[in-house]
């Protein structure tokens, strides 16, 4: 005997210009939709990373510093605001600190980078203490200079690349002149330190004349304490400001928040474009089936049957348009990550979208939902027309 | 406030990435470059290759024996991108642009050298170069004694002792104090020229103007 779904399905396969339209129109709608959401996820999962990475949560800078820290890349250093190293001591001690590191930013022009130079940055480090805030590095070829004192260096895996270094070769500092053997390279890791050449604090300190001087004091916190007050804290030594990695986070998700709004309103204008595709296209179908419908009441169908077949019909439309939807969000999703990393202003270094099961099933319940609720008024419609009058075709549209 | 500030931060960590993200040996900036090394071109397309993929290990095998050494370290392997630049003025093919990375004292050095369809070398340029000396060796100068020569000319020159004959022997050392890197930038234009050969010249049956340039 032929079911109800099986019916509804050559139902759709009579009109399949309009039925493979309407799929489209869902298939697309279900394509944006879950390309956003996972683009929420994924941004910031690639964004947590990112920063965890850096090891720690907090950091004291010089005041002006963030400013002065961007324009050294383009001016090869100079105008860095620095602070006194003692100021780590101040900072170590407030309880709900765990850990500190303290870094000496520092940059050379290099003037045989190309045609018209480049900088070259140096991040002036303790080796312990930077180590200990970042455990996930690991090295590819030797280790951790031992003395901070010393003229050894530490090369992300890029810099490493680029240079053409290995354990036991020399690197010159351009503009100082000052040569280092290199004694570790690092993993790739995905984050700036691949490009990063560390050299001990000490050393970096007496080569840019900046004796117990740094720019910056990473901090890492005890497990499950509250920033804020520690912020306030430390506000209050002299200039000096905190960024927090927390408020650098959210300030990024606020700014990224703009693009999402823009693209879940053209998302739910697609969702409601295609509901009103599926409403026209079903009860379009209705209405071309009239006599059909009356016939089948006068030979006994109930109002609940018409209702259910037609709902079914609904139902296969938006669960197949959603699932090809799905299909092309998974296919199409590096692209859309290429696409969202040439809009954004930032993006953080891993994938951009992430697309999982859960996700998946959300999206799909949810359309089948929303394809339920937009088949219920044809499907009323269709279960009220009267046989008599269908038959003669008399009924009022 | 806070917004600048993230910004400002989030400039430096993209300059930092930014100021390292080159990998393989491509021309830093292919429009100005092409322009600049190659007047007579009106564009150019880009070709990526590496031993790996054109020939393996016996292509590989075949380049050590033709430089007279063993590739290197971890970077000079079988799997090292290479950029060809084909140069074009409006359809007809001109010549090539292509550049090695080699190893010098201090870091790495970037050698190109831009060819006709001969294999002779029109033009040199090392775009980066790490060496208190660089500049020397870096100047046009320096760079005009390599055009004329072909790979034919290298053929005697032996990478490892540094040991020339003729027209190789002729170019002279800005920098003496930077033997190693002047060493480096021969060793560098001759395997240039010997992947070029394999990449290009060999392959194909004779020099001749053909397909259709990209810009």
């Amino acid at each position: 005997m032929i079911t109800k779904f099986q019916i509804a399905y050559k139902n759709l396969l009579r009109k399949r210009v309009r039925s493979l339209l309407t799929l489209m129109g869902i298939a697309v709608s279900a394509w944006v939709l879950v390309s956003l959401l996972g683009f929420n996820q994924g941004y910031e999962t690639s964004l947590n990373k990112d920063i965890d990475n850096m090891g720690f949560q907090l950091m004291v800078m010089a005041k002006g510093c963030p400013y002065e820290a961007a324009t050294m890349m383009l001016k090869g250093g100079t105008g860095l605001k620095y602070m006194d190293e003692s100021i780590m001591k101040d900072v170590a001690k407030e309880p709900e600190v765990e850990k500190i590191t303290p870094i000496l930013m520092s940059a050379v022009f290099d003037a045989n980078k190309g045609e018209s130079g480049g900088i070259a940055g140096y991040f002036g480090v303790e080796p312990k203490s930077f180590a200990e805030m970042k455990p996930f590095l690991k090295f590819r070829q030797g280790g951790w200079f031992t003395d901070t004192n010393s003229y050894e260096a530490v090369m992300g895996y890029e810099a490493a690349e680029l240079e053409q270094r290995e354990v036991g070769d020399e690197i010159l500092m351009p503009e100082k002149n000052v040569k280092f053997k290199v004694v570790g390279i690092l993993n790739r890791t995905g984050t700036q330190d691949d490009g990063t050449i560390f050299v001990p604090l000490k050393t970096t300190q007496k080569i840019f004349n900046r004796p117990n001087e740094i720019t910056t004091i990473g901090i890492k916190l005890k497990k499950g304490v509250n920033s804020a007050p520690l912020e306030e804290k430390l506000y209050q030594l002299p200039d000096v400001q905190i960024v927090s990695l927390a408020q650098v986070k959210d300030t990024i998700m606020k700014l990224i928040s703009t693009a999402q709004v823009m693209v879940l309103s053209i998302a739910t204008i697609a969702i409601l474009i295609a509901i009103v595709g599926v409403i026209n296209t079903i009860l379009t179908s209705v209405w071309e089936r009239f006599q059909e419908i009356g016939i089948l009441k006068t030979v006994g169908a109930m109002p609940w049957d018409i209702f259910k077949l037609i709902w079914i019909e609904t139902v296969i439309l938006c669960t197949t348009g959603g699932v090809i939807g799905v299909i092309l969000a998974l296919i199409l999703s590096r692209i859309t990550d290429m696409v969202m990393r040439a809009v954004l202003p930032y993006a953080p270094s891993g994938g951009l979208v992430l697309i999982d099961f859960k996700l998946i099933l959300i999206t799909l319940v949810g359309i089948v939902c929303i394809g339920l609720l937009s088949g219920i008024y044809p499907a009323w419609r269709a279960g009220r027309i009267r046989p008599l009058e269908a038959i003669r075709g008399e009924a009022a549209r | 406030m806070m917004r600048l500030t993230v910004l400002s931060l989030l400039l430096l960590l993209a300059g930092c990435t930014a100021a390292w993200s080159a990998v393989g040996c491509d021309l830093n900036d292919p429009d100005r470059d092409v322009a600049r090394l190659f007047p007579e071109s009106t564009g150019y397309k880009t070709i990526y290759t590496s031993i790996l993929k054109k020939g393996g290990e016996k292509m590989l095998s075949t380049v050590e024996t033709r430089l007279g050494d063993k590739f290197k370290g971890i970077y000079e392997t079988i799997e090292v991108p290479y950029t060809i630049y084909e140069i074009y003025a409006n359809k007809k093919k001109i010549g090539y642009i292509h550049g090695v990375n080699q190893k010098g004292q201090f870091g790495g050095i970037q050698v190109f050298v831009v060819l006709d369809l001969e294999g002779t070398i029109k033009g040199f340029y090392i775009q980066k170069m790490t060496s208190q000396y660089a500049g020397r060796l870096r100047d046009a100068k320096f760079g005009r004694q390599f055009i004329g020569l072909t790979l034919k000319d290298f053929d005697h020159y032996d990478v490892v002792s540094g040991h020339a004959s003729g027209k190789v022997e002729a170019i002279k050392n800005p920098a003496p104090e930077a033997e190693a890197d002047f060493r480096a930038a021969l060793r560098a234009t001759k395997k240039n020229l010997i992947l070029m050969d394999e990449f290009v010249y060999s392959a194909q049956p004779s020099p001749s103007s053909q397909e259709v340039p990209k810009k």
